[in-house]
């Protein structure tokens, strides 16, 4: 991802500078706890790993030109992937102990052991996750995690229920408090969508006890921001993952106003903000099971239940969909939900990033869908 | 072998004639312990992965891929999911369907220890046909050197749970003797067919990869005594031609090696490094069906069977597929070895790039990188793999001195 200079006015602007500088940062941290785990999915549970002494930061991709990492994956596959490939094959993951991959989607999965490979880490291990809900399943979850403790405490780590407890406390508060965060944001419009984006990606990639005081920070000073701008067409925009920004821009430029990101990168990843249970492990596993869904653990059916009802929550009258290239989870899904939201009077676009930047059509396509999408 | 044409137009034939006499029809994916089970109690499984390499060799993918395309599935997505999916949205029994078609199903199984197409190919049958009962497993997709005793046991529970559910929608009940029987059938055509494939280390070999049509009876018949039967009679025929020397070619030049799903559309293909004395000898895809069961305790073994077809092909045990690929290559003696990159199998095709690097790096084996697809000639330009696999066997003819 390329990070953009940013407006030294804006209330994002610590967040975009601790994406900045977030390989040094990360080195510093790694020093400072038992090391950095990474992942390239939402559903490794970051508080498990935080309660083991590690900080969990989600990987990242190089932007430019890949080069490297065709070497090593086919064309064919998420550029997101590839480019996160690129960015270890350049140094810029020196400071990882290991990465922690929950089984989502074959390419990360598939990339992850490829990563293996070809960098010598302490651990690099996938997590089962059950598709089902039941007790059988949650009780295979929980020993799938303690199996994931087992292993960083070998690397490491040092685990009690108390540090669990801890952990699941802060991650807690930090996915309440950006939930709250962005809800007011939302029906302000005190931020553009890419300032929005970047508070959230800030939150894959820093420690959180500083990401928390970051928050809250914010919560504190966060300008009231005029109603938002009425005449602009308000959408939501869904898809996997979201590293760059201009596209966001482009979304708003055209006429349109973002207000809700379902992305992986997004809100998809914080809600709920934290699970039920009578020990920190169940509400772990509780989570799990009820956060909101990635394509890749649901049915066509339920992402297109799910987006229609955000639809009408948000009052949006357009989905964007934003999809890397090549990416089955989403992909598969997209006939039934698009039907789904058109059944609605709900309509949408696709937009593939294929890493190479936005293409000059894009725009166009962008104005025309809000013209179709104000007039529905 | 001349026979298998016969019993794939008798398995599909049978398929039909179970939904014509109200036999249970339940549509699954391949590679896994639900087949064992199904023929256990006389229910019949149906494998729509295994409809489409049927559907591209007779020419009927491409409309198939017209309907799914149509309806909004992205031609990036597996060739198999769009192929199935145009299929069932389409005239399912229409006169240029192979095979008659597929009777539909009463059953649909999802098993969730596969890719995710897969599993997305399920969903999707599922709102195709509402009226049919839906059991979604959830087999852990974990790499097998990662699998550990609560994989297992949690595998386990979900083959009991999977009875359970066919039990109450059939009415049927299993008969552990039969269940017993099957799983001691299913190994013993493992045993058989790695015996067949085995004959191949020969040189020359009985047998090339286009032949690779064998691997239907692993796919749909396991359990069964027709799998065992028809193996057995194949492997007397792989013997007498090991025995008397009988080649593919006349002057077996180039052993090689195939990584990854074939071009179904044109299974031929593979015989075009013959031209050149070129024969491929072993594949990675086969081995999927190799897999032998602990049938002392018939559900564990196909719970554990569940566990380890898919991580064995695919990116998931990328380790595992390199020691395999490895070790393939020095039983069979290869001197080159033809990676498919295929646009419709990413988790077969990912981590193709580590074995290469390190059948160079340990014995000194050099490949080839064919573009392909196996499901979608589109993906396919005849023109480059031609001038590939010629620059290539003119290379490895070089390297054996001629
Ligand atoms: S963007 Fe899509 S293909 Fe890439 S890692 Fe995420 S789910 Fe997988
Ligand atoms: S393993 Fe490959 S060919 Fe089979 S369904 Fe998955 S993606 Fe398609």
């Amino acid at each position: 991802m390329e990070i953009r200079p940013g407006n030294p006015a804006s209330p994002a602007e610590p967040f975009r500078r601790a994406l900045s500088h977030r390989g040094e940062l990360l080195e510093k941290a790694a020093r400072a706890c038992a090391g950095v785990i990474g992942t390239a999915c939402t559903y490794t549970p970051f508080e498990l790993v935080h309660a083991c002494g590690f900080v969990p930061i989600r990987l990242w991709e190089r932007p430019g030109v890949v080069e490297k990492a065709y070497g090593l994956v086919p064309g064919f596959v998420c550029p997101f992937m590839r480019r996160c490939l690129e960015e270890a094959l350049a140094g810029g993951f020196r400071f990882l102990s290991g990465i922690v991959q929950a089984y989502t989607c074959d390419v990360s999965c598939g990339v992850v052991n490829v990563w293996k490979n070809n960098f010598p880490l302490q651990l690099c291990r996938s997590l089962a996750l059950p598709y089902n809900d039941g007790a059988r399943s949650r009780s295979f979850l929980r020993s799938e995690l303690m199996g994931l403790v087992d292993d960083l405490v070998a690397i490491g780590g040092t685990f009690s229920e108390d540090s669990l407890r801890r952990s699941v406390d802060l991650y807690g508060r930090i996915r309440s408090t950006l939930a709250s965060v962005l809800d007011r944001l939302g029906r302000t419009g005190a931020l553009g969508a890419a300032e929005t984006l970047t508070l959230v990606q800030a939150f894959f990639v820093t420690p959180p006890e500083t990401y928390l005081d970051m928050l809250v920070r914010l919560e504190d000073e966060l300008p009231c921001g005029a109603p938002p701008d009425e005449s602009r067409v308000p959408v939501i925009v869904s898809g996997s993952v979201l590293e760059d920004g201009a596209v966001l821009d482009l979304v708003e430029e055209s006429g349109m106003r973002v207000v809700f990101l379902d992305l992986c990168t997004g809100m998809r990843a914080l809600v709920p903000a934290a699970g039920a249970g009578e020990d920190p492990l169940e509400s772990v596993v509780d989570r799990i099971m009820n956060r909101t869904a990635c394509p890749s653990r649901s049915l066509p059916g339920q992402r297109a239940r799910d987006l229609v009802l955000q639809a009408e929550s948000y009052g949006a009258r357009g989905v964007i969909f934003l999809f890397q290239k090549f990416c089955t989870p989403h992909l598969a899904d997209l006939p039934v939900v698009m039907a789904a939201l058109k059944d609605a009077g709900v309509p949408c676009m696709l937009v593939e990033i294929d890493g190479n930047g936005i293409e000059g059509q894009v725009l166009t396509r962008l104005e025309t869908f809000a013209t179709i999408a104000g007039a529905a | 072998m001349r026979e298998l044409a016969s019993l794939v137009m008798e398995y599909y034939a049978e398929c039909h004639r179970a939904k014509a006499e109200g036999r249970p029809v339940g549509w699954m994916p391949p590679m896994n312990g639900g087949i064992e089970v199904f023929y256990a109690m006389g229910l019949m499984p149906v494998f729509p992965e295994n409809y489409s390499p049927v559907c591209a060799a007779f020419g009927a993918a491409p409309p198939h891929f017209e309907t799914s395309e149509a309806m909004g599935f992205s031609r990036d997505l597996c060739g198999y999911m769009r192929n199935i999916l145009g299929y069932v949205h389409g005239d399912m029994h229409g006169p240029l369907e192979p095979m008659g078609g597929l009777p539909e199903p009463d059953l649909i199984m999802s098993f969730g220890g596969g890719c995710i197409p897969a599993m997305k190919i399920f969903q999707h049958l599922e709102r195709r046909f509402p009226h049919a009962k839906v059991f979604r497993a959830d087999m852990p997709q974990v790499a097998l050197d990662d699998i550990k005793e609560h994989h297992v046991a949690y595998a386990v529970s979900e083959m009991h749970r999977f009875i359970e559910f066919l039990e109450r929608n059939t009415g049927r009940k299993l008969d552990e003797e039969r269940l017993h029987e099957a799983v001691n059938l299913s190994d013993e055509a493992c045993r058989l067919f790695d015996r067949i494939m085995s004959f191949r280390r020969n040189i020359p070999a009985p047998f090339g990869a286009s032949e690779i049509g064998l691997m239907f009876v692993m796919v749909t018949r396991q359990g069964t005594r027709t799998a065992v039967d028809f193996l057995s009679r194949v492997l007397d025929e792989v013997a007498c031609r090991a025995e008397a020397r009988q080649g593919v070619v006349e002057e077996e030049r180039l052993r090689l090696f195939w990584d990854n799903i074939p071009p179904w559309y044109d299974l031929g293909l593979l015989r075009y490094f013959e031209k050149a004395g070129g024969v491929v000898v072993a594949e990675t895809y086969s081995s999927a069906w190799s897999i032998r069961l602990d049938t002392g305790d018939p559900i564990r073994a196909l719970a554990v069977k569940s566990l380890m077809s898919y991580p064995l092909v695919s990116c998931v045990s990328i380790d595992r597929r390199r020691d395999m690929v490895l070790r393939a290559c020095r039983d069979y003696a290869i001197d080159g070895a033809v990676f498919h990159s295929n646009k419709s199998c990413v988790p077969i095709t990912l981590g193709q790039a580590d074995i290469m690097k390190a059948l160079e790096r340990e014995l000194g084996i050099p490949s080839v990188t064919i573009d392909g697809d196996h499901m979608d000639i589109r993906n396919f330009s005849l023109a480059q793999f031609q001038t590939r696999a010629d620059a290539f066997m003119e290379t490895l003819l070089e390297r054996k001195g001629r």
